[in-house]
């Protein structure tokens, strides 16, 4: 049986979370966030040209439309010309323009003349206005009260109420992180990426439900050792199973990072930081919190102090 | 009923639902009701302002709703869809609309309409393009405006007339209006009362005699088409509020066929991945798992197709993306059930009794973890907007689902592979890890 010391070490976990907290904290207050136009109001379009075109080509027809300051970026997506069968990418096709808003006469008329110039295959064009971001963000800070509050009632009556507070912790843990990565990277924040940030919020719970439950599990019966020893052997206990589950986890979200299309990937990407920063925090996060607060309470403070040396020696040799 | 017949029971019940789910999904084409992000279309999200004299009421959204109904209703679109979100807003859906421009212009249009009489000296002239030219001009085409659009109640294109066959449009208009018309037409008799829209004169039919009842028809139309157009444009002058576009998002056909296939790719290659790391990590059960999770991938088609087919509801590419990343949470289930079991089976005990406790234990705590990530889909469901909805949902329908393969699948199946090969030695089914 494997056997790893994750209470016994847990001042270096703390700091390790600390560490990436802090340049996550960083990332988002120096760098900050690439907001999409769902924030700022604007107009994007996925634009599908008939034969390659170049940045340039396109930016010269916007000028003429008085939109040179736009963003030009080319898409490289793969696509299947038939379900299963991979065939052709994108490449030079496919290009994104990020406008200020258009009204739609403006829209008509840029897109007549990027189809008379180059020819159009299709596009998708998404306009919204500045205030549809506060909408958004309200909605965003409800909902994630909302389930936080869900949560901690959920797990303090399945569980108990420190667990509840540790998982919180650990949850504020991984949205920090995940953010954290979206503004180091410079990765777009739109409202799908936000709606994969709450949905981080009882994912990541995945891996801490399972480490609490056999903690709970195991805390009915401690013999001659302390509460952290016990918890260490449980959360050794199902390693194992949080490591595969998080492998089977990442897997499909991998599927869509490298197949997806964009819509997909604003998806997948936040999920894929936020399970791996959830595996972690559930071993080594919110477990060691709730063990140190655990044994703050008198009858196991005196465990700890009658066992205590007893059970690192144990933890050490075997 | 013995375990042995309970589990074969639920496999049977197994059985029948990947049976339903496979009628539901045939033909694949027409599998699952797909949004507008994957067959293109255009939607457009609108938000009440409140004016100085208007204030955003809730029998004033829903006046709104009605009315944007009625306009998107005269576009011919096959599959609208008009929703209320919040207090203050309203989504329109037009899925595979012809024509996105022509649709975005007849929503967005920021209607005043108003009645007004055509002056005498222009009277005869019976072309609107050239009445319209003449008033651009500066003539005075119209006299003062009579009436407003606001006192329209409805107006319907319909057949009607003295055979039956020509487009008319009827019209009626609320108590204050009816007395108004009343007095305009019993003022006005042939004359030309013109119906004008922003500031264009739409039709200009001739007024028979008076009309007290606030009933009107209109009559002379060319065709049908016309007639649903002058409909359309009555009805317009009834939004009681004022409609700001919030959000509007126009996706091609082609775009939309290739968003659908690299999901419909990625969440095939999700799956393969997965079931190729349990059939590797876990070998024998391995092939259990990798029943459960093609039973799970089964139905949870079949539930989508079913509540397309059933409730309308829509597959969008958030709704994909969940589809895709629950094969994660589907496989979760099993490892831990599986793990619980191999644990129990290197305290020494037989295969047999490691299955009967070890997935209930299993099962309890993947219950709890379902659960937690269903609460917060719920929240997302309930506060979202409307792509993350079908987000929300569909990671709700696969986490139901999962729980339900685990209970009538997983269990049986273990139940039943347990008694008819009550192995000692659980080596063959534990190759990964040590066994004491």
């Amino acid at each position: 049986m494997l056997k790893f010391d994750f209470i016994g070490k847990k001042n270096i976990w703390f700091a390790v979370s600390a560490a990436i907290i802090v340049l996550s904290l960083v990332g988002m207050l120096v760098i900050g966030f690439n907001y999409s136009i769902d924030f700022k109001g604007g107009s994007s379009s996925e634009v599908r040209f008939k034969k390659a075109v170049s940045v340039e080509d396109v930016r010269s027809v916007l000028k003429e439309q008085g939109l040179g300051d736009s963003k030009i970026q080319p898409i490289e997506n793969i696509i299947g010309t038939d379900v299963g069968a991979l065939s052709s990418t994108t490449k030079g096709t496919m290009m994104l323009l990020r406008t200020t808003e258009l009204s739609s006469d403006q829209e008509t008329e840029l897109f007549k003349a990027l189809d008379t110039k180059f020819g159009i295959a299709d596009r998708k064009t998404m306009t919204v206005d500045a205030s549809w971001g506060a909408l958004i963000t309200e909605r965003a800070i409800y909902a994630f009260v909302a389930a936080l509050v869900l949560l901690l009632i959920f797990i303090t009556v399945r569980y108990e109420f420190k667990m509840s507070v540790a998982a919180i912790l650990a949850l504020f843990h991984d949205v920090i992180i995940t953010a954290g990565v979206y503004a180091l990277v410079g990765r777009e924040v739109n409202p799908n990426m936000i709606a994969a940030l709450i949905t981080i919020l009882g994912y990541s719970l995945y891996d801490t439900i399972v480490v609490f439950h056999r903690i709970k599990e195991n805390s009915t019966n401690i013999v001659r050792t302390t509460y952290g020893a016990m918890a260490n052997k449980s959360i050794n206990q199902v390693l194992m199973r949080s490591i595969n589950t998080s492998l089977t986890t990442l897997l499909p979200i991998i599927a869509i990072l490298i197949f997806g299309g964009e819509t997909l990937k604003d998806f997948a990407f936040a999920l894929m930081v936020g399970t791996i920063a959830g595996t972690y925090s559930s071993i080594f996060f919110a477990s060691p919190l709730f063990v140190v607060w655990k044994e703050a309470e008198p009858y196991y403070r005196n465990l700890k102090n009658k066992y205590g040396k007893e059970a690192i020696a144990r933890a050490s040799t075997s | 009923m013995t375990d042995k017949q309970k589990h074969l029971l639920s496999l049977g019940l197994v059985l029948i639902m990947i049976g339903l789910s496979i009628v539901m999904i045939f033909p694949i084409e027409k599998s699952a009701k797909l949004g507008l992000d994957l067959r293109g279309g255009l939607q457009v999200t609108y938000e009440a302002k409140d004016s100085p004299e208007v204030k955003v009421t809730e029998e004033r959204m829903q006046q709104a709703e009605f009315v944007l109904n009625q306009r998107v209703n005269a576009l011919g679109v096959a599959e609208p869809e008009i929703q209320r979100e919040g207090a203050r807003n309203i989504v329109v859906q037009l899925p595979g609309v012809k024509d996105p421009e022509r649709a975005k212009e007849i929503l967005g249009k920021a209607a005043v309409l108003e009645f007004a009489i055509v002056q005498d000296a222009y009277a005869a002239i019976n072309d609107m393009a050239e009445l319209n030219k003449q008033k651009s001009e500066g003539k005075p085409v119209l006299g003062p405006v009579e009436l407003t659009g606001d006192k329209i109640k409805s107006a319907q294109a319909t057949f009607g007339g003295q055979i039956g066959a020509q487009p008319i449009v009827n019209m009626t208009f609320d108590d204050e209006g009816a007395v108004k018309f009343g007095q305009i037409t019993a003022n006005n008799v042939n004359k030309r009362l013109a119906i004008v829209l922003d500031d264009q004169i739409i039709t200009a039919p001739n007024i028979k005699g008076a009309i007290p009842d606030g009933k009107a028809i209109i009559e002379g139309i060319d065709s049908i088409d016309e007639a649903k157009e002058i409909a359309i444009v009555l009805n317009s002058g009834s939004i009681p509020v004022t409609l700001d576009i919030l959000e509007y998002r126009r996706v091609g056909a082609t775009l939309g066929a290739e968003a659908l296939r690299s999901g419909v790719i990625a969440g095939i290659a999700g799956f393969l991945l997965v079931a190729l790391y349990l059939l590797l990590y876990y070998q024998g059960l391995g092939l259990i798992t990798w029943l459960g999770i093609s039973a799970y991938a089964i139905s949870v088609w079949g539930v989508v197709a079913a509540m397309g087919q059933f409730y309308g509801w829509t597959l969008t590419l958030p709704g994909i993306a969940g589809l895709i990343i629950s094969i994660g949470i589907a496989a979760d289930s099993k490892i831990i059930i599986f793990e619980r079991v191999k644990e129990e089976m290197r305290e020494g005990k037989t295969f047999r009794t490691a299955v009967d406790s070890g997935f209930w234990h299993g099962f309890r705590t993947s219950l709890d973890a379902d659960l937690v990530t269903m609460l917060v889909m719920f929240v997302l469901f309930f506060v979202g907007v409307s792509q993350i909805r079908g987000f929300a949902l569909a990671l709700i329908v696969g986490l139901t689902l999962d729980i339900v393969i685990m209970l009538l699948f997983t269990r049986s199946s273990l139940g039943l592979l347990a008694q008819i090969w009550p192995i000692k030695s659980p080596k063959l089914l534990v190759r990964v890890g040590k066994v004491r």
